[in-house]
């Protein structure tokens, strides 16, 4: 007879065993497996909402996987991407060379879960989530592959990770503190509970929903067919944070969920702020940035923190101050660093300032002068005088561009350090720095490389450094290309 | 004797983000902030501007530098008016 599902599942997603020939502690080092640490006891009742089993689990990726290769055979390879809005095509660029390699790490996050998770059931689950993270990077790997013919930059899909691009830096940096460089409690919490279930709902189901409307249909179908992967991988993270809230650890999980929200927040404020309302044409905006932030994160993520009697970040009047500004503040920034960007970067027509008024009643009369004087400068001096003259400053912690919160409010802040000073755009990002000095100190920013002399100060060089081929290569104004004067040799002294 | 130089975070009050200044630590203050000035969003701005320090301590536009305190990695920032 063979049994049925549910009367072998339990019993198969409960291995766990009392060791007899090794201490539980050598098993499941604290340096791996995280802290506090506590006896299998206390994991015992880790439990996840929505049990799958391994056939299950296969037979549901073939079908999402067989979705995906439909779409993309009807659409026809050859004709896939025609037609698609050049904007968009630049978001794409921009999320497949973010994202794609990060998701592979996400698999190494995962198997450190697998093997140094503390009940069988978090094990079994980590280890469908490495299979999911595996297939996250192969999806946008395929469709970045297809887009190669339609703009070359496509290869930074996999490439990005691969190099020293400054925005990359910045992913590099947050993913490696998320997850590469954590510990197994550290990754359920920061990866999974907090990014995971409070932020990566923004970039794959809203701009899924973007997808749609911009006639993007396989990257749509990519995208939501990744997310529900997400949903279910990423009930990992609410166990555990109740069984540290159990086992009086309610502090530490607080101060990881803190942390994470923060550094989670500064990278979609580039990724998905400047993405949705700069790249997405107008007609495919379903809703603001802000919008699907309140909804998404404001309202739905503060749900999951109240069911644990946690407290919202102590930077929440900051954080909301934000959202009506950052993402403005940072595409002003983009444009005028867009030589050192592997995608090119739009100024708002006038369409699009009508609709960000629309959105955010106070854009036209804080941004507008500043699109109105690139205009002037376009038309007067060309290219070259609406391209940054200096460094930007660069967050020591994010690695971001320490931008305004908006134009007339500074947060940059300093924190010195043994001998020296470190930068850093705002007090969360201080603090975070502040709790772990010996963890980040030692990270040179792209700017104190370039002090050091670890990398160059002449921008040529620099392009090469970061591995940009400069200028076919590196970003330019989307509607305008490029002037013909970037085409030109550097003049050099024989 | 080589001139000694510092690299600052310059902010100015219309502008959008820090820019990283690299300056003679003799250099005047004022000459720094219409160093910075010509880097922001609005160069052909002219007239008083006020140097504050991270503290927001005003710092004296004739004084170089290195004696307004100003050290590497230091924030100073350029607001108009005064």
């Amino acid at each position: 007879m063979v049994l049925r599902r549910d009367d072998w599942l339990d019993l198969a997603r409960k291995v766990d065993w009392t060791y007899r020939y090794v201490d539980e502690r050598d098993v499941f080092p604290e340096a791996l497996s995280g802290r506090p640490w506590l006896t299998h006891e206390a994991w015992q009742g880790w439990s996840e909402v929505y049990r799958t089993t391994y056939r299950e689990y296969v037979a549901n990726q073939r079908s999402k996987d067989d979705a995906v290769q439909g779409v993309r055979s009807v659409l026809g390879k050859a004709h896939v991407n025609e037609g698609l809005d050049p904007g968009w095509v630049q978001l794409v660029k921009f999320h497949n060379g973010a994202l794609a390699l990060a998701e592979y790490a996400g698999a190494v996050a995962e198997l450190r879960m697998a093997r140094f998770g503390r009940d069988s059931a978090w094990r079994t689950m980590a280890t469908l989530g490495a299979l999911d993270e595996i297939r996250h990077t192969q999806i946008p790997l395929q469709l970045g592959h297809d887009l190669l013919s339609l703009d070359g930059n496509f290869d930074w899909t996999h490439r990005a990770y691969h190099t020293d691009e400054w925005v990359i830096i910045a992913a590099r940096h947050l993913f490696d503190d998320m997850f590469l460089a954590a510990d197994a409690i550290d990754t359920a919490i920061q990866l999974n509970f907090v990014f995971e279930t409070g932020f990566s709902n923004l970039q794959f189901m809203a701009m899924a929903a973007m997808a749609d409307a911009a006639d993007h249909h396989l990257f749509e179908k990519a995208l939501a067919s990744i997310q529900t992967d997400e949903a279910r991988h990423a009930q990992i993270g609410h166990p555990v944070v109740r069984t540290l809230l159990e086992n009086g650890a309610k502090e530490r999980a607080q101060h990881l969920i803190d942390k994470m929200f923060w550094r989670s927040w500064r990278l979609l404020i580039p990724l998905t702020g400047t993405a949705m309302e700069y790249l997405t044409p107008v007609g495919a905006r379903t809703r603001s940035f802000k919008e699907f932030m309140q909804e998404w994160v404001v309202e739905q993520f503060m749900k999951n923190l109240a069911e644990f009697d946690l407290e919202r970040p102590w930077f929440w009047d900051l954080f909301l101050d934000e959202l009506d500004h950052a993402h403005h503040s940072f595409q002003l920034g983009l444009y005028a660093y867009r030589t050192t960007l592997w995608f090119d970067i739009a100024s708002p027509d006038r369409v699009e300032r009508d609709w960000l008024a629309t959105k955010y009643p106070g854009w036209e009369a804080t941004y507008g002068p500043h699109w109105d004087r690139i205009e002037d400068c376009w038309r007067t001096h060309g290219e070259a005088a609406t391209l940054a003259q200096a460094l930007p400053a660069l967050c020591n912690l994010c690695q971001l561009p320490t931008l305004f919160v908006r134009p007339g409010r500074n947060t940059a802040c300093t924190l010195q350090v043994g001998e020296r000073n470190y930068l850093f755009c705002s007090d969360p990002c201080r603090w975070i720095f502040s709790q772990e000095p010996a963890r980040f100190a030692g990270h040179h920013s792209l700017v104190d490389r370039i002090v050091l002399g670890e990398a160059p100060g002449k921008l040529t060089d620099l392009h090469r450094w970061m591995g940009l081929d400069a200028p076919v290569e590196t970003g330019k104004d989307l509607r305008r290309g490029l002037d013909p004067w970037r085409l030109q040799p550097v003049p050099t002294v024989s | 004797m080589s001139t000694v130089r510092a690299y600052l975070f310059g902010f100015l009050d219309d502008d959008f983000f820090g820019r990283v200044v690299v300056v003679p630590t003799d250099q005047t203050v004022a000459t720094l902030a219409a160093q910075l000035a010509a880097w922001g969003p609005t160069p052909e701005r002219r007239g008083r501007v006020i140097v504050t320090d991270e503290s927001g301590a005003v710092l004296d536009p004739a004084a170089t530098v290195a004696e307004a305190g100003l050290v590497n990695g230091d924030i100073f920032t350029v607001t108009a008016g005064g």
